[in-house]
C-alpha cells in the first residue's frame, strides 16, 4: 500500500516536473489567427488613411504580406511615433511595421529585424524662407518629430551651430510638424525624401518645397518585436529577405513611392 | 509582463529631469501670478454695471472652465499661428494655463467677494476710505483669506497642466524632458515612473509650502 502511494506520488511529481510546452509569440500569433501590427498613419507614403479612413501605405501592405505569410488576419494598431515601442512592450501589438530606425540605443529595449526599408533625408521648407540647402538652415527656426532619427541629428546640428536665431522644436506627430511649417512657426524641417515629396506634391500644403539633401548617413529601418522573441525575430528576418527575393519589395516601392530604383538594403563590407 | 527594468541608466538622467522639474514649477508659478491678477480683475468685472465688461468676463470664464486645457494650449499655439501670431512653445503653454487659471480663479474670487459683507465697505467709506483703498485694504485681505485653499488647489492643477505643453513642442519641462528620454531610449516605464514621483513631490511640496504661508499670514 505504502509502496503504491510512493509510486503514485513519484509519478505525479515526474509529470509536473516534465518540461512545460513553451509557446512563444510566434505560436501565439498563429494560434490566435490575428497579427496586430503597430503602424504610424501620419507618415505618407509609408502609412496614412485613404478617403474612406482606411489605413493604406507601404507599411500597411507590408503588414498585410506578413499576415498572409503567417496565415492570419492583419489588425492595425495606430501608434504615433513615440508610442511604437510602448505599444509592443505593453502587449497591444505583436510587431511594429512603423519605419523604425535601428539605433543601438533602442536595441537595448526592443528587437530589430534586418532592414526592410532605407530612407534618405531631405530639407523640407516653404517658398520664400530663403533656404536651398542643409547649410542654409543655420540661424532658422526648425522642428521635427520628437525622437526620430532625423530629429536627433537635426537637434544636434542646431546645438552645434549655436546660432542665437536658430532653434529646434520637437513635436509629437508628423501632422503637427507640417501644421507648424505651413503656419510659419518653423521655417524648415528635415524629413525622409519619401515624406517630403508626398507632402510637397499632395497639394494639401501650399508652398512646400524640397530644399536639398541632408548630409546624414542612410536611415535603415527595421521591423520590430519584443527583444526576447527570437522565434518571431527570426521569422521577420526571413520575411524581409523573401520580400526582396520575390520582387514584392520592388513592387510595393513602385506602388507607393516612385518609379526609380528602390534603395539598396545591404551595407557593403559587413555581415547582416 | 515581459519587461526587465533598467534603473541604472534611468537614474543617470535624474539631473536632467530635476532641471525639467524646475521649469515646470516656473511655468506653474508664473501662470498663477498672472492668472490671479487677471482673475481679480474678472471677478470685479462680473459685478460691474457695464454690460460690456460683464460680457467679456462671462465669456472668458465660460470658455476657460468648459473647454479642455489641452485645447486651450493648442489654440494658443496653432490657433494663433493660423492668423499669423507666433508665440513660441513656452509662451503658448504659459498663455494657455494662465487663461485657464484666470477663468477658474475668477469664479472662486467671485464667491470670496460675496463672503465679505458689503456693510464693511460702506463702513470703510463712511470712515473716509476711498473706493480703491477700501477694496485694497478691507476687501482684498479678507478675500484672499477666504479663497486661499481653493487657490492652492488651482496651483497644483497648474503644475499638472504644464505636462500638456509637450503637444505644442515644449521640451524643457518635466514631461518634455521625460518624453525626449523616452523616445530616444524607449525605457518608457522607468522614465514615466520617475516623472510621476517627481510630479507628486512637487505638488506635495507646494501644498505644504502653501499651508505654511497660510499659517503665517492668516492667523487670527
Amino acid at each position: 500500500m505504502r509502496i503504491r502511494t510512493t509510486i503514485a506520488v513519484a509519478a505525479i511529481g515526474l509529470a509536473l516536473s516534465a518540461p512545460a510546452a513553451f509557446a512563444d509569440k510566434l505560436d501565439d500569433i498563429i494560434a490566435s489567427g490575428v497579427l496586430r501590427c503597430a503602424v504610424v498613419l501620419d507618415f505618407p507614403p509609408m502609412g496614412s488613411r485613404d478617403a474612406n479612413n482606411e489605413p493604406i501605405g507601404f507599411d500597411v501592405d507590408t503588414c498585410n504580406d506578413l499576415a498572409a505569410a503567417l496565415g492570419v488576419e492583419p489588425e492595425y494598431v495606430e501608434t504615433p511615433f513615440p508610442d511604437r515601442i510602448p505599444a509592443l512592450v505593453s502587449g497591444r501589438a505583436d510587431v511594429g511595421v512603423a519605419s523604425t530606425s535601428d539605433t543601438l540605443e533602442r536595441a537595448k529595449t526592443i528587437g530589430f529585424s534586418i532592414p526592410y526599408f532605407a530612407f534618405e533625408m531631405v530639407v523640407l521648407t516653404k517658398e520664400g524662407a530663403d533656404i536651398d540647402s542643409y547649410e542654409s538652415l543655420k540661424g532658422h527656426k526648425m522642428g521635427s518629430v520628437s525622437g526620430t532619427f532625423e530629429a536627433i541629428r537635426l537637434e544636434g546640428d542646431v546645438d552645434g551651430w549655436a546660432d542665437a536665431n536658430g532653434s529646434f522644436t520637437p513635436y509629437q506627430t508628423q501632422a503637427d510638424v507640417f501644421l507648424a511649417l505651413s503656419q510659419g512657426q518653423i521655417d524648415a524641417t528635415v524629413v525622409t525624401s519619401t515624406v517630403a515629396n508626398a507632402a510637397a506634391n499632395s497639394g494639401d500644403f501650399e508652398g512646400f518645397v524640397v530644399g536639398g539633401k541632408a548630409p546624414y548617413d542612410i536611415d535603415y529601418v527595421g521591423l520590430i518585436a519584443l527583444r526576447e522573441e527570437y522565434g518571431l525575430l527570426n521569422y521577420l528576418d526571413l520575411f524581409v529577405n523573401q520580400q526582396i527575393r520575390t520582387g514584392r519589395y520592388a513592387e510595393l516601392y513602385a506602388k507607393w513611392i516612385g518609379s526609380d530604383e528602390p534603395p539598396d538594403l545591404t551595407i557593403p563590407g559587413v555581415y547582416r | 509582463m515581459n519587461y526587465t527594468f533598467h534603473w541604472r541608466p534611468a537614474f543617470r538622467a535624474l539631473p536632467e529631469m530635476l532641471a525639467g522639474s524646475l521649469v515646470t514649477l516656473q511655468i506653474a508659478v508664473l501662470s498663477m501670478v498672472i492668472g490671479i491678477a487677471i482673475a481679480v480683475l474678472l471677478a470685479v468685472m462680473t459685478g460691474s454695471k457695464s454690460s460690456w465688461l460683464r460680457g467679456i468676463a462671462a465669456t472668458w470664464i465660460e470658455v476657460a472652465r468648459n473647454t479642455p486645457a489641452l485645447f486651450q494650449i493648442y489654440i494658443a499655439y496653432f490657433g494663433l499661428g493660423q492668423i499669423g501670431i507666433h508665440l513660441d512653445s513656452y509662451l503658448a503653454l504659459l498663455a494657455g494655463i494662465t487663461f485657464n487659471n484666470a477663468g477658474y480663479l475668477a469664479e472662486t474670487f467671485r464667491g470670496g467677494l460675496r463672503a465679505v459683507p458689503q456693510t464693511q465697505v460702506r463702513a470703510a467709506r463712511s470712515l473716509g476710505f476711498g473706493p480703491v483703498a477700501a477694496f485694497r485694504l478691507i476687501v482684498l485681505p479678507q478675500l484672499f483669506r477666504a479663497v486661499f485653499h481653493p487657490m492652492t488647489n488651482q496651483m497644483v492643477w497648474a503644475i499638472l497642466m504644464t505636462s500638456l505643453g509637450v503637444v505644442v513642442g515644449v521640451s524643457t519641462d518635466l514631461t518634455g524632458v521625460t518624453q525626449e528620454l523616452n523616445v530616444r531610449t524607449f525605457r518608457t516605464f522607468e522614465y514615466f515612473a520617475i516623472a510621476a514621483v517627481l510630479y507628486y513631490l512637487i505638488a506635495k511640496v507646494v501644498t505644504l509650502g502653501a499651508r505654511l504661508i497660510a499659517w503665517r499670514l492668516f492667523r487670527y
